[in-house]
């Protein structure tokens, strides 16, 4: 389940654009897969200034954990506090209810830069 | 996947049901079944309905001749005259120079001439080969790994899976009938390694799978879910219970682990005999304690413990959430003067983390219910 209209990392980030100047940020359903049942999210602070490839939270399942890559350099706008209650919202809907945060990138060009699905899918494959 | 790791007779099975699959003890077995449940779904499944584990990677070994049972409870910890035939015992191989622990494992009396057990997968060879290089005249040690399957049935709803299949539950905790299926012997043991009433059998290798489909066919009515082996950590680490390679090893004798109860310490001999009760005069420098979060962090093995002042006292040997509690819990070989109530500070990825000191188990205990 890889849908069409988001942008990936290499990571297995997904990454939404929209009308505002930030773009949304979570997992892939691969990626949830992989982890397993996650039981914390440790979500980055809103203001906080992010580095593409750089680790800036951490998801946790019960047998291991994971950084959190951003995949983008920018300004965290807003994170998903649901998770701090719901954490298992990222296994049940990992494009939708369990959004991890909103990024406003320094340079929105850096978007069009990331993996589309095709890419994304073809790293999966590869 | 091709690789050199062993597979349970429930492998086809597994991979059919969408397990995640990793080597376990050299064996390539089911951590969760992620598509149908999950580890935490599984560990609901055990605490309130009734769960089904393959365990079919533990070791199994057969003690026999004239004197078996003499010459095991000879060897191993736990004094093997403390049972009767029938019954089954958790006990230790020691390493005869140091105490330290080679395997836990249970031993199944089933007479004076026989002995079963079932080690740890990754570490049967390793027993096998010590009681074979002790045995006397007489006595024949066989590694018997792939003769058996093990399936674990495990929850409230346990009993009434069994009974379904007409087989025998009524049996004490820790003692074990032996039944028959599809004309074949099959062992029921009331044993386990969740801390809910439970059963584990022994079916032969050939017979595993039948076994396996006529568990989830009687077992649906009350919920059964298969489970893998993420769900038997989550659920034995919430018993206390150790796992041999984190909370006991060569490097940790069982008065460290606080396994005293599973040393029959009268005994003339067994292996390890001299350095343990030096050790239990002495008094062992760090034992094995549980630790629960205060902070919302969860320990993982190796994560270093410091007190208050960030000296270090210890280290974590299992960790995990604990699905029950909602919460981070585990196990950790404390200095000895940190006891039950005291607070400790996990270095959690650079971040001191506040756990607190306690007894396990962790959640009550039902395995005699």
């Amino acid at each position: 389940m890889t849908p069409e209209e988001l942008k990936y990392t290499a990571e297995h980030e997904w990454v939404r654009a929209g009308d505002s100047d930030s773009v949304r940020v979570g997992i892939t359903d691969y990626a949830q897969e992989q982890l397993g049942d996650i039981v914390f999210v440790q979500l980055p602070e809103v203001g906080a200034k992010i580095t593409a490839g750089e680790p800036c939270g951490e998801l946790e399942s019960t047998k291991s954990v994971s950084d959190l890559y951003a995949p983008l350099t920018g300004t965290v706008t807003a994170v998903n506090g649901e998770l701090d209650a719901s954490p298992e919202l990222v296994n049940s809907d990992p494009y939708g209810e369990g959004w991890i945060f909103d990024v406003e990138p320094d340079d929105a060009s850096e978007v069009e830069a990331l993996l589309d699905a095709k890419g994304y899918q073809a790293t999966l494959e590869g | 996947m091709t690789s050199d790791l062993l597979t349970s007779p429930l492998h086809a099975r597994h991979i059919a049901l969408g397990a995640k699959m990793s080597d376990f003890g050299g064996w390539d077995m089911p951590i969760e079944y992620s598509k149908t449940g999950g580890v935490l779904k599984e560990h609901a499944a055990v605490r309130e309905q009734v769960g089904v584990f393959d365990v079919s990677h533990l070791g199994k070994a057969s003690v026999t001749g004239p004197g078996a049972a003499a010459f095991v409870n000879s060897v191993l910890a736990n004094d093997l005259q403390r049972i009767e035939p029938g019954q089954a015992q958790y006990t230790l191989c020691c390493d005869d120079a140091t105490g330290g622990v080679v395997d836990d494992l249970i031993a199944y009396l089933n007479g004076p001439e026989d002995v079963f057990l079932i080690p740890n997968a990754a570490n049967t060879a390793e027993v096998v080969r010590r009681l074979e290089a002790a045995a006397p005249e007489g006595v024949t040690v066989r590694n018997r790994h792939r003769e058996f399957g093990v399936l674990a049935v495990q929850g409230p709803k346990s009993a009434e899976v069994l009974a379904a299949l007409r087989l025998p539950t009524d049996h004490d905790y820790m003692s074990f009938a032996v039944a028959s299926f599809q004309d074949s012997p099959l062992t029921v043991c009331r044993t386990g390694y969740t801390g809910e009433h439970g059963y584990e059998l022994v079916p032969r290798w050939d017979k595993t799978e039948a076994l396996w489909d006529a568990l989830l066919a009687a077992g649906e009515q009350f919920g059964i879910r298969p489970c893998g082996l993420g769900a038997r950590d989550t659920l034995r680490t919430e018993m206390g219970y150790p796992l041999h390679g984190q909370d006991l090893s060569l490097d940790i004798t069982p008065n460290m682990a606080r396994a005293g109860w599973a040393v029959g310490w009268k005994k003339p001999a067994f292996w390890g005999r001299e350095p343990l009760l030096a050790e239990r005069e002495a008094g062992a420098k760090r034992l094995l304690r549980g630790i629960k979060a205060v902070d919302r962090a969860i320990p993982r093995a190796h994560m270093v413990v410091n007190d208050e002042a960030g000296k270090q006292i210890g280290e974590v040997t299992s960790g995990t959430f604990s699905p029950s509690l909602r919460e981070g819990i585990g196990l950790a070989l404390l200095d000895r003067d940190h006891t039950e109530g005291d607070t400790v500070y996990l270095d959690v990825r650079g971040k001191a983390a506040a756990f607190t000191v306690v007894k396990p188990p962790f959640v009550d205990v039902r395995t005699r219910g």
